[in-house]
């Protein structure tokens, strides 16, 4: 065998020892049962345990479909679970990224804040759940707040100077009044009652529900009829009219989240919302429910979009949703009122001397 | 020759709810107005002061209509008879009284119906008074309460047509007690209504000559020399 033949036929010993030994690793990782995940969020090798109830403790357990609508699930789970040892799983925990690594800024604003000596990121945030804000109803975004704040008590406390504080804890994100927002938009949902019930609670349509009544048609069709992916107040309004089951409630919700949370004194001011054509509240969206469980929103036409509510009969802001005709009718009850003491004391200054010529004569 | 009497009129609790009534129904309807129209008036320091005067102003006017209600018609037991009119009010009462306001006033004639403690209120004070005292304010007080009570009462609020009904329900009905509210402080100045609802006595004129006939005037009402075409009618009717 020539020399150049051996050198050739070792090179090709050696990748095969190579191969040998990369086939041998991939078998031994598929017999644990766990990879890496990938970097396109697919993320199926770690979610055949983690997203199956009975494989994994408790506490381990991701939905995958929520894990799906995450920002977090496109990035992959190695993104966070960079170093998961060969041996897992071997009942330790796995090492698990700082939130501050990506989000700095949101810490730093957070540190300043209320929450910041209560708990962190994971207190209120569950990584495998998380959504954009514009994603999840005001409802759900008090529910997570509702985790340490029980719902009772807060009703109570701020019932101490708040009127009506049950009604207000219900109608608004609280993230609108504890965080020091400068721009608000209102974002409607489409409610109906529970149990289809004129009295019922009014909850927040499910998508299977708004399917069904749009009978095979885009959801979003109920409202925005011309599909133009723009709701106009007058659309608004024939919604109103014509869906009897379903009614819009408007949310003030913040533009922009911050995570400083604070008491803010503006907000015990009570024209901050109750007054009528706020600049608070000309930006308005729906939120259309997707089948992903998150909200397709929709723009609507600027303006007071609330007064183009007032056909919905659960739904009235003090001081915001007035109706001008009614405000017409009222002032032209008030004016009926005047015309006796102007007519008639008008006549009466005219006819003063009949009246003390009789007195003189008696 | 005349001669002046006193007549006890407006017993004191009467007076006295009056005067709860008529002061809390100012300030229900200025610090309605600031709740209604935040953006113009602000005529109580802040919006939650107007809020809680406007609600603290209503409990007292809701209890103080209860108190009203269970005296006239519970202790005094004269409710029916002050303030339903009558089948004479109907046919004649009303369209005197409305002539009178109308024209006789002007002239100089004096009003045709005479205050009596059992018979206070004219035809038209009888019919203004049924209406506001049992339609008006009650719808008023029941819708206030209503809209105090969002929450516990949600599903009330619903029966009653939704919160929005509601609010035009309340705001419309306290227009309509501003408008009787102007119409009523003129119509006081019109004879010497204030003083009893004071003081609780009215001073009543008494003449000494004999009346032309007052066998025809009905209690309640001024003998017919004032009105000679109201003794023609009531013949007319005796020949009927």
């Amino acid at each position: 065998m020539k020399p150049a033949d051996l050198q050739k036929m070792s090179l090709l010993a050696k990748l095969a020892l190579c191969a040998w030994a990369l086939a041998g690793l991939i078998a031994q990782a598929s017999a644990w049962g766990f990879s890496y995940g990938d970097q396109t969020g697919n993320n199926q090798a770690c979610l055949s345990c983690h997203g199956k109830t009975g494989e994994v403790p408790k506490g381990t357990f991701i939905d995958p479909q929520r894990f799906t609508q995450t920002a977090h699930a496109s990035l992959g789970c190695e993104a966070c679970h960079a170093t998961v040892p060969a041996t897992h799983p071997d009942g330790n925990k796995v090492p698990k990224a700082d939130c501050r690594d990506c989000h700095s800024g949101i810490s730093e604003e957070y540190a300043k804040g209320l929450h910041a000596a209560k708990t962190a990121c994971n207190g209120c945030h569950n990584p495998h759940l998380v959504q954009n804000p514009k994603d999840v109803s005001g409802q759900e975004i008090n529910m997570i707040c509702s985790n340490c704040h029980n719902g009772l008590e807060m009703t109570a406390k701020h019932g101490e100077w708040l009127p009506q504080s049950e009604l207000h804890l219900r109608m608004l994100p609280c993230i609108t009044c504890h965080t020091g927002a400068k721009d608000y938009y209102i974002s409607m949902y489409i409610v109906k009652s529970k149990g289809d019930s004129r009295f019922g609670k009014q909850e927040v349509a499910e998508y299977a529900d708004l399917k069904a009544i749009a009978g095979g048609r885009p959801i979003v069709s109920l409202i925005d009829t011309n599909r133009d992916n723009y709701v106009s107040l007058e659309e608004l309004r024939v919604f109103n009219r014509t869906q009897k089951s379903l009614h819009l409630y408007g949310m003030m919700t913040p533009s922009t989240v911050s995570h400083k949370f604070e008491i803010l004194d503006s907000r015990r001011n009570c024209s901050f919302c109750h007054t009528s054509g706020s600049g608070l509240m000309q930006t308005s969206f729906i939120a259309v429910p997707e089948a992903d469980g998150t909200f397709l929103r929709v723009p609507v036409e600027k303006g007071a979009v609330l007064d183009a509510l007032y056909a919905a009969p659960d739904f009235y802001m003090m001081g915001s949703t007035k109706n001008a005709k009614l405000n017409q009718i009222g002032l032209a009850i008030i004016c009926c009122g005047l015309i006796m003491p102007v007519g008639h004391g008008f006549v009466r200054f005219l006819t003063r001397k009949n009246r003390k010529e009789k007195e003189h004569q008696s | 020759m005349s001669e002046k009497t006193r007549i006890y009129l407006q017993p004191w609790p009467i007076r006295i709810w009056h005067w709860i009534n008529a002061s809390g129904i100012i300030i229900l309807i200025l610090s309605g107005a600031q709740i209604r129209f935040p953006e113009t008036l602000s005529i109580f320091s802040s919006y939650k002061s107007a809020i809680e005067v406007h609600n603290t102003a209503g409990i007292i006017v809701s209890i103080s209509f209860s108190f009203w209600f269970f005296y006239y018609k519970m202790v005094k037991n004269t409710l029916d008879k002050l303030y339903i009119p009558d089948e004479e009010d109907i046919k004649h009462g009303l369209v005197r009284q409305l002539l009178y306001y109308c024209f006789w006033y002007f002239l100089g004639r004096p009003s045709p119906y005479h205050a009596t403690p059992d018979h206070k209120f004219n035809p038209m004070q009888k019919s203004a008074y049924l209406a506001v005292m049992f339609v008006l304010m009650p719808l008023v007080g029941l819708t206030g309460i209503l809209l105090l009570n969002v929450t516990p009462l949600r599903v009330l609020v619903l029966m009653w047509g939704g919160i929005k009904f509601i609010v035009a329900l309340h705001f419309l009905l306290a227009c309509s007690l501003l408008a009787f509210l102007c119409t009523h402080v003129y119509l006081a100045t019109l004879g010497d209504y204030i003083k009893p609802m004071l003081i609780g006595w009215e001073e009543v004129e008494e003449h000494e000559e004999p009346e032309k006939a007052p066998e025809v005037a009905i209690p309640g009402y001024r003998p017919v020399r004032h009105y000679p075409e109201y003794e023609q009618m009531l013949l007319e009717q005796r020949h009927n």
